[in-house]
């Protein structure tokens, strides 16, 4: 059995489609779902917002990269404390601009989900072999040291002198040649995106694939839903075309964090007897920090995202190595003027390194800007969590000296731009940051439609079925109830999957 | 008797106060760039000072902010944006050309828009909001120097000299490259068959010091690939 695929030049009016199960969102958590669900024999329908992008539609221009997959062009910001956002939208998700990092939740963090949300079966021995499924299926294994390149290597290094643990980041990669694109979509075709992996293997598994699909409404009948409706869109433009409605007996939405809770909103309030559709969104705010060696670390060659230490997930951060279009990284150096472009050369010589934190006192909400179809995200950095951000600076300062750099520059507001030597950069250990001080962005996004036991604490169970409706699911990454500690790209599929085993034997 | 000679007299001073504003504001900016979509000729002006107050003629990288296509890069970027980002970014760029007007910039003839003050001056009042203890103040700058930034970078040129340049690197053909065509396109604009699949895929890592990316070896002028591109 074969399946098809519509995109946006092909139709040639309103869409209209019946299925077992239609899939809202073909990101990691979407695909992973219409595919296992294919698998199983479902008649099924994946519908995606953007278009499929090919090699030949990528830019290695950052800014220009996002503007064409990112919503909003990538300028989305949160209100409340202002902070960058990005959400993608093309065939695969997230995964398409992504730097693949691949990691499972630790064991101590779903405890804590366990206990605070009335988990009874969403432990590391449960997910485990849906993680492992993941892994054969994608190929995930760790970054390979000819690929790594100096500047993921000399963070290894830095670890090392210290004595803390680092390891390569195991990420959906196979056969990376180190062109650090991640960011801009894999022109070497090594990245197992979504749109070249799971979305392919659903439409052999007979699954429709539709692109350039707007969904506006979930369609619901007392405690069933009974499909979606919504309409064709133009890539890039957004511009608006002929209607499509797809009925199902199930509907699984995956539209994204930020997405799917302005769906069910936008639905009559659907699912949300509890009250919680759209509230405990939480991210994962991420600093960097640069740090310039003293000789050349081939900065256009190595992994994106090869290395990391996760020696302080308990302490609330995790510590990367970064690389990215060189416009997005020159951001990050101070100055204007001559000066400033004297300090362009040393990129040549600089490393990139981040933290991401999890964040369980920084809460916020999302909700429709007017009739807009975007989210107004509301959003506070709690100074609590923004001191865990501040020593995560501290701690990659420690590693850039360790690993030989001959200066570092925090990016941390009222301290000097560069410094030269461990002992001038105790000033970030010894002064308390506030959160203005921090220049943070945040892809990672979890929440808005929490999985609890209680049904009148969260939005869905454990099966990521909604507690209100018999056949609706979610099954991105706003089902966690909070952080994962890592990066959420593998639990959120590991989830997507248990609750794909569960709705086949249902439907 | 007075009275009306003093009321034409401060009508003519408050005429001539709005009419210097506004010459200030408003006047002076020349015609507009056909080739631009998006911008203004007052936009464009203002753009093209701001990016060569950060990035300044001579020095290395060589390219001013000018030079390097910056503000040809905007437009085209301005392009791919949504209309309330578009008005957006308008608003912000309004806001640095005429926030001189009320607080000046240093030096003299320092109240002048800023697509008229002296290269020192502009840079010396950028160098003040990146270094603000207002964190709004920063944001906002943090917003003008990225989009300049970020357009500098654009430039082939900027990232050859730079060492940045991307690799050239083969693109095999996938199965999914048989089931998807290039955004826009329809699904029988699709060449690739069964066949191409079965050739060798390069899975070897990247010579640093191998060949650049083809739209990023030879000298360019600048805005040429935006150019071709559009």
């Amino acid at each position: 059995m074969s399946g098809s695929v519509g995109v946006f030049a092909d139709y040639t009016g309103p869409v209209t489609d019946r299925a077992d199960v239609v899939v809202v969102g073909s990101g990691p958590c979407g695909a992973v779902a219409a595919y296992e669900l294919a698998r199983a024999g479902k008649d099924v329908v994946l519908v995606e917002e953007g278009p499929p992008f090919t090699p030949a539609d990528f830019e290695l221009d950052g800014p220009i990269s996002m503007a064409r997959t990112m919503r909003e062009g990538g300028l989305r910001f949160t209100t409340g404390f202002v902070m960058p956002t990005m959400q993608v939208i093309a065939l695969g998700g997230g995964s398409l601009v992504n730097s693949a990092i691949c990691g499972r939740c630790p064991e101590f963090r779903l405890q804590e989900w366990a206990e605070a949300a009335d988990l009874d079966h969403t432990s590391r021995r449960g997910l485990e072999p849906h993680y492992d499924a993941i892994a054969e299926f994608l190929g995930i294994a760790p970054t390979p040291d000819d690929v790594q390149g100096p500047r993921n290597l000399l963070f290894r290094d830095g670890c090392k002198s210290l004595g803390w643990t680092s390891e390569p980041c195991s990420r959906n990669v196979v056969g990376c040649r180190g062109s650090g694109e991640c960011f801009t979509g894999c022109r070497a075709r090594a990245k197992q995106s979504m749109d070249i992996s799971y979305v392919p293997a659903a439409i052999r598994a007979g699954a429709r694939v539709y692109t350039s699909v707007q969904v506006q409404r979930v369609l619901a009948s007392g405690r069933r839903v009974t499909g979606i409706e919504g309409r064709l869109v133009a890539p890039f433009t957004g511009a608006p075309g002929a209607a499509v409605r797809i009925e199902a007996k199930a509907v699984v939405l995956a539209a994204g964090v930020l997405a799917t809770p302005l769906l069910l909103q936008r639905s009559g309030d659907l699912a949300n007897a509890s009250k919680q559709v759209g509230e405990n969104v939480q991210f994962h705010p991420g600093t960097s920090v640069m740090g310039v060696f003293p000789d050349a670390v081939d900065a256009v060659f190595g992994a994106t995202q090869g290395y990391q230490c996760l020696e302080f997930l308990r302490d609330g951060f995790k510590l990367e190595t970064l690389w990215a279009p060189p416009s997005v990284l020159a951001v990050r150096m101070p100055g204007v003027g001559l000066g400033f472009k004297r300090k362009l050369l040393d990129m040549q010589r600089a490393a990139i390194w981040d933290a991401i934190a999890s964040c369980k006192r920084s809460l916020g909400s999302v909700r429709e800007r007017g009739r807009s179809q975007q989210p107004a995200v509301r959003w506070r950095f709690h100074p609590e969590d923004a001191q865990i951000l501040a020593r995560a600076v501290w701690a990659l300062t420690q590693i850039f000296f360790a690993a030989g750099a001959e200066r570092v520059l925090p990016g941390v507001a009222g301290l000097p731009d560069e410094m030269h030597s461990l002992d001038e950069a105790r000033v970030l250990e010894r002064r308390p940051a506030r959160a203005g001080d921090l220049v943070v962005a945040s892809t990672h996004v979890f929440g808005s439609t929490r999985m609890h036991g209680d049904p009148s604490c969260g939005v869905v169970d454990e099966d990521c079925k909604t507690h209100d409706l018999d056949n609706l699911y979610v099954v991105d990454t706003g089902v966690f109830p909070m952080s994962p500690a890592v990066n959420p790209m593998f639990t959120g599929m590991a989830l997507a999957r248990r609750a794909a085993l569960a709705l086949a034997g249902r439907v | 008797m007075l009275r009306p000679v003093i009321a034409a007299l401060l009508s003519a001073l408050g005429i001539s106060v709005l009419l210097w504003l506004v010459s200030r504001a408003l006047l002076g900016y020349g015609t507009r760039d056909s080739s631009l979509s998006q911008l203004s000729a007052r936009e464009a002006a203002f753009l093209g000072a701001a990016a060569d107050a950060v990035f300044p003629p001579g020095g290395t990288p060589a390219l001013s902010g000018v030079e390097a296509g910056a503000v040809r890069h905007i437009d085209r970027w301005l392009a791919l944006m949504t209309r309330r980002n578009r008005v957006l970014i308008r608003l912000l760029v309004v806001f640095f050309e005429h926030v001189t007007l009320l607080f000046p910039a240093p030096g003299r003839g320092g109240r002048r828009r800023f697509s008229s003050l002296s290269l020192p001056q502009r840079s010396e009042l950028l160098e003040g909001w990146e270094h603000s203890p207002l964190r709004l103040r920063r944001l906002v700058f943090a917003s003008l120097r990225t989009i300049l930034t970020s357009s500098y970078f654009a430039s082939p040129d900027v990232l050859r000299e730079l060492g940045l340049a991307p690799l050239a690197l083969e693109s095999p053909v996938v199965a999914a490259d048989l089931l998807f065509p290039r955004v826009g396109q329809p699904r029988s604009s699709i060449r690739w068959t069964a066949e191409d699949l079965a050739r060798p895929v390069p899975r070897t890592p990247l010579d640093p010091r191998g060949p650049l990316h083809p739209d990023y070896r030879g000298p360019r002028a600048a805005g040429t690939l935006a150019e071709d591109r559009a």
